[in-house]
Protein backbone atom coordinates (compact mmCIF):
# COMPACT_ATOMS: atom_id res chain seq x y z
CA UNK A 1 0.00 0.00 0.00
CA UNK A 2 1.49 3.49 -1.46
CA UNK A 3 1.15 5.93 1.41
CA UNK A 4 1.29 9.45 0.57
CA UNK A 5 2.23 12.17 3.03
CA UNK A 6 1.24 15.71 2.18
CA UNK A 7 2.58 18.64 4.09
CA UNK A 8 1.02 21.84 3.54
CA UNK A 9 3.52 24.60 4.53
CA UNK A 10 3.44 28.48 4.56
CA UNK A 11 6.91 29.53 5.79
CA UNK A 12 7.45 26.44 7.64
CA UNK A 13 10.94 26.07 7.14
CA UNK A 14 12.22 25.69 10.86
CA UNK A 15 9.54 23.26 11.43
CA UNK A 16 9.98 21.17 8.66
CA UNK A 17 13.65 19.63 10.15
CA UNK A 18 11.31 18.31 13.58
CA UNK A 19 8.46 16.85 10.74
CA UNK A 20 10.91 15.10 9.69
CA UNK A 21 12.70 13.10 12.52
CA UNK A 22 9.24 11.96 12.74
CA UNK A 23 8.44 10.97 9.83
CA UNK A 24 11.50 9.17 9.51
CA UNK A 25 10.42 7.00 12.76
CA UNK A 26 7.62 6.26 12.60
CA UNK A 27 6.44 6.50 8.68
CA UNK A 28 9.81 5.70 6.93
CA UNK A 29 8.04 4.01 4.04
CA UNK A 30 5.76 6.85 2.88
CA UNK A 31 6.78 8.94 0.00
CA UNK A 32 6.05 12.59 1.40
CA UNK A 33 5.35 16.13 -0.34
CA UNK A 34 5.36 19.18 0.85
CA UNK A 35 3.49 21.90 -0.89
CA UNK A 36 4.76 25.12 -0.31
CA UNK A 37 2.29 27.83 -0.32
CA UNK A 38 4.23 30.57 -1.83
CA UNK A 39 6.24 30.92 1.38
CA UNK A 40 8.38 33.47 1.57
CA UNK A 41 11.48 32.06 3.61
CA UNK A 42 13.37 28.67 2.74
CA UNK A 43 10.79 26.41 2.94
CA UNK A 44 10.98 24.57 -0.48
CA UNK A 45 14.68 24.62 -0.28
CA UNK A 46 14.77 22.61 3.55
CA UNK A 47 11.94 20.30 2.09
CA UNK A 48 14.08 19.46 -1.23
CA UNK A 49 16.97 19.22 0.89
CA UNK A 50 15.17 16.54 3.30
CA UNK A 51 14.69 14.29 0.03
CA UNK A 52 11.06 15.36 -0.18
CA UNK A 53 9.43 16.16 -3.38
CA UNK A 54 8.31 19.88 -3.19
CA UNK A 55 4.80 21.33 -4.62
CA UNK A 56 5.96 24.96 -4.91
CA UNK A 57 3.16 27.18 -6.00
CA UNK A 58 3.59 30.36 -7.34
CA UNK A 59 1.22 32.26 -5.47
CA UNK A 60 -0.51 32.02 -2.29
CA UNK A 61 -3.46 30.26 -2.35
CA UNK A 62 -4.08 29.30 0.64
CA UNK A 63 -4.83 25.83 3.12
CA UNK A 64 -7.55 24.82 0.55
CA UNK A 65 -5.58 25.09 -2.71
CA UNK A 66 -2.17 24.07 -1.35
CA UNK A 67 -4.03 20.86 0.43
CA UNK A 68 -5.65 20.01 -2.85
CA UNK A 69 -2.15 20.37 -5.16
CA UNK A 70 -1.47 17.64 -2.89
CA UNK A 71 -4.32 15.41 -3.35
CA UNK A 72 -3.69 16.16 -7.33
CA UNK A 73 -0.26 14.93 -6.75
CA UNK A 74 -1.49 11.85 -5.00
CA UNK A 75 -3.33 10.90 -7.65
CA UNK A 76 -1.29 11.22 -10.27
CA UNK A 77 1.44 8.70 -8.91
CA UNK A 78 -1.42 6.51 -7.64
CA UNK A 79 -1.11 6.43 -4.03
CA UNK A 80 -3.60 4.45 -2.42
CA UNK A 81 -4.04 6.24 0.96
CA UNK A 82 -2.49 10.37 1.45
CA UNK A 83 -2.37 11.72 4.88
CA UNK A 84 -2.36 15.13 5.27
CA UNK A 85 -0.59 16.21 8.27
CA UNK A 86 0.13 20.04 9.16
CA UNK A 87 4.20 21.11 8.91
CA UNK A 88 3.61 23.74 11.90
CA UNK A 89 4.23 20.55 14.42
CA UNK A 90 1.08 20.48 16.01
CA UNK A 91 0.61 16.81 14.48
CA UNK A 92 2.68 13.84 15.99
CA UNK A 93 4.31 11.43 13.05
CA UNK A 94 3.56 8.82 16.07
CA UNK A 95 -0.06 8.67 15.21
CA UNK A 96 -0.39 7.93 11.50
CA UNK A 97 -0.58 4.24 12.02
CA UNK A 98 -3.71 4.98 13.88
CA UNK A 99 -5.16 7.20 11.32
CA UNK A 100 -4.08 4.85 8.45
CA UNK A 101 -5.20 1.64 10.06
CA UNK A 102 -9.18 2.40 9.19
CA UNK A 103 -8.20 3.23 5.42
CA UNK A 104 -5.79 0.10 5.45
CA UNK A 105 -8.16 -2.47 6.66
CA UNK A 106 -11.05 -0.84 4.29
CA UNK A 107 -13.42 0.24 7.51
CA UNK A 108 -13.36 3.88 6.47
CA UNK A 109 -12.34 6.11 3.49
CA UNK A 110 -11.71 9.60 5.34
CA UNK A 111 -10.66 9.38 8.77
CA UNK A 112 -10.43 12.46 10.91
CA UNK A 113 -7.58 12.49 13.98
CA UNK A 114 -9.10 14.28 16.52
CA UNK A 115 -8.03 15.84 19.52
CA UNK A 116 -11.01 15.22 21.60
CA UNK A 117 -11.17 12.19 21.63
CA UNK A 118 -7.77 11.83 23.64
CA UNK A 119 -6.78 12.43 27.09
CA UNK A 120 -4.37 15.43 27.40
CA UNK A 121 -2.57 17.41 24.48
CA UNK A 122 -3.40 21.02 23.18
CA UNK A 123 -6.72 21.95 23.40
CA UNK A 124 -7.05 25.03 21.88
CA UNK A 125 -8.61 27.89 23.79
CA UNK A 126 -12.41 27.82 25.11
CA UNK A 127 -13.66 30.02 22.26
CA UNK A 128 -12.59 27.97 19.81
CA UNK A 129 -13.43 24.68 21.64
CA UNK A 130 -16.91 25.83 21.20
CA UNK A 131 -17.03 26.78 17.84
CA UNK A 132 -15.67 23.09 17.10
CA UNK A 133 -18.16 21.86 18.69
CA UNK A 134 -20.81 23.93 17.22
CA UNK A 135 -19.60 22.89 14.13
CA UNK A 136 -19.56 19.29 15.46
CA UNK A 137 -22.91 19.93 15.92
CA UNK A 138 -23.89 21.67 12.92
CA UNK A 139 -22.80 19.09 10.52
CA UNK A 140 -24.21 16.13 12.26
CA UNK A 141 -27.08 17.62 11.37
CA UNK A 142 -26.67 19.33 8.22
CA UNK A 143 -25.36 15.66 6.94
CA UNK A 144 -25.35 13.05 9.56
CA UNK A 145 -21.62 13.35 9.87
CA UNK A 146 -20.83 12.22 13.66
CA UNK A 147 -17.44 13.98 14.06
CA UNK A 148 -16.01 15.35 17.24
CA UNK A 149 -12.80 17.50 15.86
CA UNK A 150 -14.19 19.07 12.60
CA UNK A 151 -11.45 21.39 12.08
CA UNK A 152 -8.92 18.70 12.61
CA UNK A 153 -6.10 19.16 9.64
CA UNK A 154 -4.67 15.79 10.39
CA UNK A 155 -6.69 13.55 8.37
CA UNK A 156 -6.01 10.04 6.02
CA UNK A 157 -8.18 9.88 2.26
CA UNK A 158 -7.95 6.58 1.06
CA UNK A 159 -8.36 5.88 -2.82
CA UNK A 160 -12.30 7.32 -3.66
CA UNK A 161 -11.24 10.25 -1.02
CA UNK A 162 -8.01 11.24 -2.79
CA UNK A 163 -10.34 11.41 -6.47
CA UNK A 164 -12.74 13.37 -4.58
CA UNK A 165 -10.44 15.64 -3.03
CA UNK A 166 -8.27 16.37 -6.24
CA UNK A 167 -11.63 16.86 -7.99
CA UNK A 168 -12.65 19.27 -5.37
CA UNK A 169 -12.03 21.02 -2.46
CA UNK A 170 -13.22 23.92 -0.62
CA UNK A 171 -11.08 26.60 -0.03
CA UNK A 172 -10.66 29.34 3.01
CA UNK A 173 -11.32 27.64 6.31
CA UNK A 174 -11.88 24.01 4.07
CA UNK A 175 -11.78 21.37 6.73
CA UNK A 176 -15.44 21.08 7.93
CA UNK A 177 -16.91 21.39 4.31
CA UNK A 178 -14.31 18.63 3.24
CA UNK A 179 -16.08 16.56 5.81
CA UNK A 180 -19.43 17.08 4.22
CA UNK A 181 -18.27 16.89 0.86
CA UNK A 182 -17.13 13.29 1.17
CA UNK A 183 -20.04 12.09 3.66
CA UNK A 184 -22.40 13.86 0.92
CA UNK A 185 -20.19 11.98 -1.57
CA UNK A 186 -21.48 8.79 -0.14
CA UNK A 187 -17.59 8.30 1.20
CA UNK A 188 -17.25 6.27 5.01
CA UNK A 189 -15.91 8.79 7.39
CA UNK A 190 -14.22 7.32 10.72
CA UNK A 191 -12.40 9.34 14.09
CA UNK A 192 -9.24 8.24 15.84
CA UNK A 193 -7.83 10.26 18.76
CA UNK A 194 -4.30 11.79 18.42
CA UNK A 195 -2.75 14.27 20.48
CA UNK A 196 -1.99 17.44 19.50
CA UNK A 197 0.46 19.92 20.38
CA UNK A 198 0.85 23.89 19.99
CA UNK A 199 3.22 24.69 16.95
CA UNK A 200 6.88 25.72 18.19
CA UNK A 201 7.55 28.38 15.87
CA UNK A 202 5.05 31.01 14.68
CA UNK A 203 1.83 31.69 14.92
CA UNK A 204 -1.56 30.24 13.71
CA UNK A 205 -2.82 31.36 10.41
CA UNK A 206 -6.27 31.71 12.19
CA UNK A 207 -6.47 34.50 14.63
CA UNK A 208 -8.72 34.98 17.42
CA UNK A 209 -10.82 38.09 15.25
CA UNK A 210 -11.22 35.51 12.44
CA UNK A 211 -13.18 32.89 14.44
CA UNK A 212 -16.29 34.66 13.97
CA UNK A 213 -15.36 34.92 10.01
CA UNK A 214 -14.87 31.38 10.05
CA UNK A 215 -18.14 30.36 11.70
CA UNK A 216 -20.35 32.29 9.12
CA UNK A 217 -18.24 31.31 6.62
CA UNK A 218 -18.45 27.63 7.07
CA UNK A 219 -21.99 27.64 8.17
CA UNK A 220 -22.61 29.17 5.16
CA UNK A 221 -21.13 26.83 3.07
CA UNK A 222 -22.40 24.35 5.03
CA UNK A 223 -26.02 25.42 4.74
CA UNK A 224 -25.48 25.87 0.67
CA UNK A 225 -23.65 22.07 0.17
CA UNK A 226 -26.67 20.42 -1.79
CA UNK A 227 -27.00 22.70 -4.50
CA UNK A 228 -23.55 23.33 -5.12
CA UNK A 229 -21.61 21.48 -7.61
CA UNK A 230 -18.28 21.09 -8.15
CA UNK A 231 -16.71 23.14 -11.12
CA UNK A 232 -15.01 20.13 -12.83
CA UNK A 233 -18.59 18.51 -12.47
CA UNK A 234 -20.37 21.10 -14.60
CA UNK A 235 -17.70 21.96 -16.99
CA UNK A 236 -15.45 18.81 -17.48
CA UNK A 237 -12.20 19.49 -19.00
CA UNK B 1 -50.54 62.91 -18.43
CA UNK B 2 -49.65 65.94 -19.92
CA UNK B 3 -46.93 67.48 -17.50
CA UNK B 4 -43.67 65.90 -18.72
CA UNK B 5 -41.88 63.29 -16.80
CA UNK B 6 -38.80 64.81 -17.43
CA UNK B 7 -37.31 68.15 -18.83
CA UNK B 8 -36.21 68.29 -22.54
CA UNK B 9 -32.78 68.96 -21.40
CA UNK B 10 -32.06 66.51 -18.96
CA UNK B 11 -34.03 64.20 -21.01
CA UNK B 12 -31.02 65.20 -23.91
CA UNK B 13 -27.99 64.86 -21.82
CA UNK B 14 -29.28 61.64 -20.04
CA UNK B 15 -29.60 60.31 -23.61
CA UNK B 16 -26.02 61.61 -25.06
CA UNK B 17 -24.51 60.00 -21.89
CA UNK B 18 -25.88 56.86 -22.63
CA UNK B 19 -25.30 56.75 -25.98
CA UNK B 20 -21.76 57.19 -25.32
CA UNK B 21 -21.11 54.99 -22.66
CA UNK B 22 -22.36 52.02 -25.12
CA UNK B 23 -20.22 53.31 -27.84
CA UNK B 24 -16.86 52.96 -25.72
CA UNK B 25 -18.49 49.46 -24.54
CA UNK B 26 -18.91 48.35 -28.01
CA UNK B 27 -15.34 50.34 -28.94
CA UNK B 28 -13.86 48.39 -26.10
CA UNK B 29 -15.21 44.89 -27.45
CA UNK B 30 -13.86 45.79 -31.31
CA UNK B 31 -10.42 46.52 -29.88
CA UNK B 32 -11.02 43.50 -28.02
CA UNK B 33 -10.17 44.79 -24.58
CA UNK B 34 -13.48 43.73 -23.46
CA UNK B 35 -14.93 40.20 -23.98
CA UNK B 36 -18.45 40.09 -25.60
CA UNK B 37 -19.55 37.79 -22.92
CA UNK B 38 -18.95 39.76 -20.25
CA UNK B 39 -19.89 42.94 -21.91
CA UNK B 40 -23.66 41.78 -23.00
CA UNK B 41 -25.12 42.44 -19.72
CA UNK B 42 -23.85 45.78 -19.94
CA UNK B 43 -25.18 46.64 -23.19
CA UNK B 44 -28.43 45.03 -22.87
CA UNK B 45 -28.87 47.40 -19.61
CA UNK B 46 -28.00 50.62 -21.36
CA UNK B 47 -29.94 49.72 -24.43
CA UNK B 48 -33.27 49.60 -21.82
CA UNK B 49 -31.56 52.76 -19.82
CA UNK B 50 -32.18 54.58 -23.10
CA UNK B 51 -35.56 53.18 -23.98
CA UNK B 52 -36.72 54.46 -20.68
CA UNK B 53 -35.07 57.65 -21.44
CA UNK B 54 -36.43 58.11 -24.49
CA UNK B 55 -39.82 57.25 -23.88
CA UNK B 56 -40.71 58.06 -20.23
CA UNK B 57 -43.67 56.33 -20.58
CA UNK B 58 -42.47 52.99 -20.04
CA UNK B 59 -41.27 54.18 -16.96
CA UNK B 60 -44.68 55.35 -15.66
CA UNK B 61 -46.24 52.78 -16.60
CA UNK B 62 -43.95 50.30 -15.10
CA UNK B 63 -43.87 52.27 -11.87
CA UNK B 64 -47.75 51.79 -12.08
CA UNK B 65 -47.79 48.51 -12.67
CA UNK B 66 -45.69 48.03 -9.40
CA UNK B 67 -47.85 50.35 -7.40
CA UNK B 68 -44.74 53.24 -6.93
CA UNK B 69 -46.06 56.34 -6.82
CA UNK B 70 -43.04 58.65 -7.70
CA UNK B 71 -41.52 57.32 -10.88
CA UNK B 72 -38.11 58.99 -9.86
CA UNK B 73 -38.34 56.76 -7.20
CA UNK B 74 -39.11 53.81 -9.72
CA UNK B 75 -36.31 55.37 -11.84
CA UNK B 76 -33.55 55.11 -8.39
CA UNK B 77 -34.83 51.45 -8.09
CA UNK B 78 -34.09 50.99 -11.54
CA UNK B 79 -30.68 52.42 -11.33
CA UNK B 80 -30.14 50.22 -8.38
CA UNK B 81 -30.66 47.10 -10.02
CA UNK B 82 -28.82 48.17 -12.91
CA UNK B 83 -25.85 48.51 -11.18
CA UNK B 84 -26.42 45.63 -8.81
CA UNK B 85 -26.85 43.48 -11.87
CA UNK B 86 -23.57 44.54 -13.41
CA UNK B 87 -21.44 44.25 -9.94
CA UNK B 88 -22.57 40.94 -10.15
CA UNK B 89 -22.10 39.88 -13.28
CA UNK B 90 -18.07 40.98 -12.67
CA UNK B 91 -18.04 39.15 -9.29
CA UNK B 92 -19.58 36.28 -11.25
CA UNK B 93 -16.13 36.26 -13.60
CA UNK B 94 -13.68 37.02 -10.23
CA UNK B 95 -15.06 33.82 -8.93
CA UNK B 96 -14.43 32.10 -12.52
CA UNK B 97 -11.21 33.58 -12.54
CA UNK B 98 -9.91 32.66 -8.93
CA UNK B 99 -11.12 29.00 -9.51
CA UNK B 100 -8.55 29.13 -12.58
CA UNK B 101 -5.71 30.59 -11.39
CA UNK B 102 -6.28 28.34 -8.57
CA UNK B 103 -5.66 25.27 -10.88
CA UNK B 104 -3.38 27.06 -12.98
CA UNK B 105 -0.93 27.29 -9.72
CA UNK B 106 -1.40 24.12 -8.82
CA UNK B 107 -0.64 22.28 -12.26
CA UNK B 108 1.99 25.10 -12.72
CA UNK B 109 3.70 23.29 -9.43
CA UNK B 110 3.12 20.00 -10.37
CA UNK B 111 5.15 20.21 -13.61
CA UNK B 112 7.89 22.06 -11.88
CA UNK B 113 8.41 18.94 -9.38
CA UNK B 114 8.09 16.69 -12.67
CA UNK B 115 10.72 18.65 -13.76
CA UNK B 116 13.14 18.66 -10.92
CA UNK B 117 12.55 14.99 -10.60
CA UNK B 118 13.28 14.28 -14.44
CA UNK B 119 16.76 17.03 -14.18
CA UNK B 120 17.95 15.27 -11.13
CA UNK B 121 16.98 11.85 -12.83
CA UNK B 122 19.27 12.82 -16.01
CA UNK B 123 21.88 14.10 -14.57
CA UNK B 124 22.25 10.70 -11.97
CA UNK B 125 22.01 12.84 -8.75
CA UNK B 126 19.45 13.39 -5.99
CA UNK B 127 16.79 16.05 -6.34
CA UNK B 128 18.20 19.34 -5.95
CA UNK B 129 17.25 22.03 -3.72
CA UNK B 130 15.35 24.40 -6.45
CA UNK B 131 17.10 27.95 -6.68
CA UNK B 132 15.80 29.94 -4.44
CA UNK B 133 13.21 33.35 -5.48
CA UNK B 134 15.80 35.84 -6.12
CA UNK B 135 13.33 38.49 -6.88
CA UNK B 136 10.97 38.12 -3.66
CA UNK B 137 14.23 37.74 -2.09
CA UNK B 138 15.59 41.16 -3.44
CA UNK B 139 12.28 43.14 -2.79
CA UNK B 140 12.15 42.07 0.66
Amino acid sequence: MRVAVIVPAYNEARNLPRLAEGLRAHAPGCDVCVVDDGSTDDTSRVAAELGWTVLRLPVNLGIGGAVQAGYLWAREHGHDVAVQIDGDGQHDPAYLEALLAPVKTGDADVVIGSRFLSEGGFRSTAVRRAGIRYLSWFLRLRCGARITDTTSGFRAAGRSAIELFARYYPSDYPEPEAIALAKRAGLRLAEVPVRMSERTHGRSSITALRTLYYLVKVSLALLLLPSRRSPSEVHPS
Amino acid sequence: MTQAILPVEIQLLSLVVLVVFSAWVLWLIRTQQLHLRESLIWLLTTVAAIAVTAWPELLVRASRLVGVQVPANALFGAGLLYLALNVLAVTIGVSRNTTTVRRLAQECALLRAEVVELRARLDGRPPAAPAPREQEKAKR
